[in-house]
């Protein structure tokens, strides 16, 4: 049975952050290997200020209510708790290069690279997720 | 039953009781006991799943007044 999960984070409102980091501290902390790839809108999920006000998806912006009285945990939380728990971030080089970011616009630890980056990883990965 | 040590994680909800509980397990030693407070509706079903996961051994299970116990062995 494959010990890894690989997932590509393709979105970056809010929901895409919560489905992106609950399913990768989860399988962390069922001690899987855990590997995300950021490219195109997924970048915000990582991106230093873009993490902290990240928008919630068009008519659904009740909820932010809802998400406080939860007390789910902020999306800032999460990235550390991924990060301490061992979850590997790799930012998409060619998604950067377009978007005029560098990794320094990132948080501390992520790898940068290409596509291949990600299939190297993930070809023994089970489950494979996109969000 | 007696545990070695209590976590609680009460008003925490998903992923955090999971991460919280996989935090404080490995700081015991194999065979001990972890005692651990949910209040999230979703560990009903979740610490099992990851207990099986990772291999412990979920030795009793309780709610009283919404609050869901569970005692665990560490493998």
């Amino acid at each position: 049975m494959s010990n890894r999960v690989a997932i590509i984070a393709s979105n970056g409102n809010l929901f895409d952050a919560y489905k992106v980091f609950n399913i990768a501290t989860a399988a962390a902390a069922s001690d899987k290997e855990v590997g995300v790839f950021f490219t195109f809108e997924g970048l915000n999920l990582i991106h230093k200020q873009g993490m902290h006000t990240l928008p919630m998806p068009e008519g659904k912006e009740s909820m932010a209510e809802g998400f406080a009285k939860a007390n789910v945990p902020s999306i800032p939380e999460l990235v550390d708790m991924a990060q301490e728990l061992g979850v590997k971030f790799i930012a998409c080089q060619m998604t950067m290069d377009v978007m005029g970011l560098t990794k320094e616009d990132f948080v501390d630890g992520i790898e940068v690279g290409g596509a291949v980056t990600f299939l190297e990883f993930a070809k023994d990965a089970a489950p494979a997720l996109t969000f | 039953m007696i545990s070695n040590y209590v976590l609680d994680a009460k008003g925490l909800s998903c992923p955090m009781p999971i991460v919280r509980t996989k935090k404080t397990i490995d700081t015991l030693r194999s065979g001990e006991v972890l005692e651990v407070h949910v209040t999230d509706k979703g560990a009903l079903m979740d610490l099992p799943a990851w207990a099986k996961a990772c291999g412990h051994t979920i030795l009793e299970q309780s709610e009283i007044d919404g609050v869901i116990k569970f005692f665990i062995q560490k493998v």
